[in-house]
């Protein structure tokens, strides 16, 4: 396999084309993700905070996804 | 009792009864249990059923001397879809030429359906682009488990290990990110299609509405490739030689 799979994608445009599309709704996901596991675990453990890290998480989890993407390209 | 198209009404008429009983042994009430096939699961059948009769002639007329119209676009489209996965994942990339054409046919005739009178997007009720997703999802995580083996699951732990109990949710939700937004995209890309089709062509029956047609047609297209380089973007994740 491709030992660095990023490299042939840059030539692409196609490929940063679906990347970005893709990023656009990635980060509204992940937040909507994390606070789905919270509240699952909120209903499983039967609490009521646990929604809040798990929002949190999932905020942090976008912006992870961001920047990475964005490095991705840029480097 | 919901608004069946004219292909849903004749498999309910055909198979309401078994699937039904399949559903009860299954524990499963359906809402309609005299019309329990949906008209997106109706659609979808229509889609296997087109895209099956189209492979059966092809594989019947395939010739290396006089190769006829049809071989030759699907040999195009086979070359397109083997570029595309080679320039993406890398050395490897030949086995999952089938899975990943197959997939974009099945959503591209599934966003076209939406054009054609008498029929509509199976990929504009949500549970089709969902099921999409979730077979993308879990292809890609198999095809890197197969490939690296146990040591795959260290692309969760991230880079340093004191940062790995923050990292794990991290990539379980990235992950699951991924999941939701392939979903929604296709969902809402084609739903917001037919609805833009269908408002103009009652607001203006002639002329705008071809316009808009049209725009389908580019949006089907779009949003069929994107979904497949996706899934080759994913796969390539999957298979990276750097975890």
């Amino acid at each position: 396999m491709a030992d660095d799979p990023q490299e042939p994608q840059k030539k692409n445009p196609w490929v940063q084309l679906g990347n970005y599309a893709q990023l656009a709704i990635v980060f509204p996901a992940a937040t909507v993700i994390g606070w789905l596991i919270g509240s699952a675990l909120d209903r499983w453990l039967h609490t009521t905070w646990l929604y809040i890290p798990g929002l949190l998480l999932g905020i942090v989890a976008g912006f992870v996804e961001l920047v990475r993407t964005a490095m991705k390209d840029s480097s | 009792m919901p608004e069946q198209l004219w292909f849903t009404k004749l498999l309910n008429q055909l198979f309401a009864g078994p699937i039904t009983a399949l559903l009860h042994a299954l524990h499963i009430q359906p809402q309609y249990p005299q019309a329990p096939i949906t008209n997106a699961v109706a659609m979808e059948v229509l889609v296997v059923g087109l895209l099956l009769l189209f492979f059966l002639v092809v594989r019947s007329r395939l010739s290396v001397e006089s190769p006829g119209g049809i071989q030759h676009i699907f040999e195009s489209f086979q070359g397109f879809i083997e570029g595309e996965s080679q320039s993406i994942i890398g050395h490897g990339s030949e086995q999952f030429t089938p899975i990943l054409a197959v997939l974009f046919l099945f959503i591209l005739i599934g966003n076209l359906f939406g054009v054609v009178p008498g029929l509509e997007s199976p990929t504009a009720s949500p549970v089709v682009p969902l099921g999409l997703a979730l077979f993308t999802f879990a292809y890609y995580q198999l095809q890197g488990l197969r490939h690296h083996g146990v040591k795959y699951l260290k692309q969760f732990l991230g880079p340093v290990w004191w940062l790995s109990p923050l990292m794990i949710p991290l990539e379980i939700i990235s992950h699951l990110a991924r999941l939701l937004s392939l979903t929604i995209r296709l969902y809402a890309n084609m739903f917001a299609g037919d609805l833009v089709t269908l408002v103009f062509l009652s607001l203006i029956p002639i002329f705008i509405p071809v316009i808009f047609l049209g725009l389908h047609i580019f949006v089907a297209l779009l949003q069929a490739y994107i979904f497949v380089l996706l899934a080759m973007v994913y796969l390539a994740g999957a298979l990276a030689e750097e975890h």
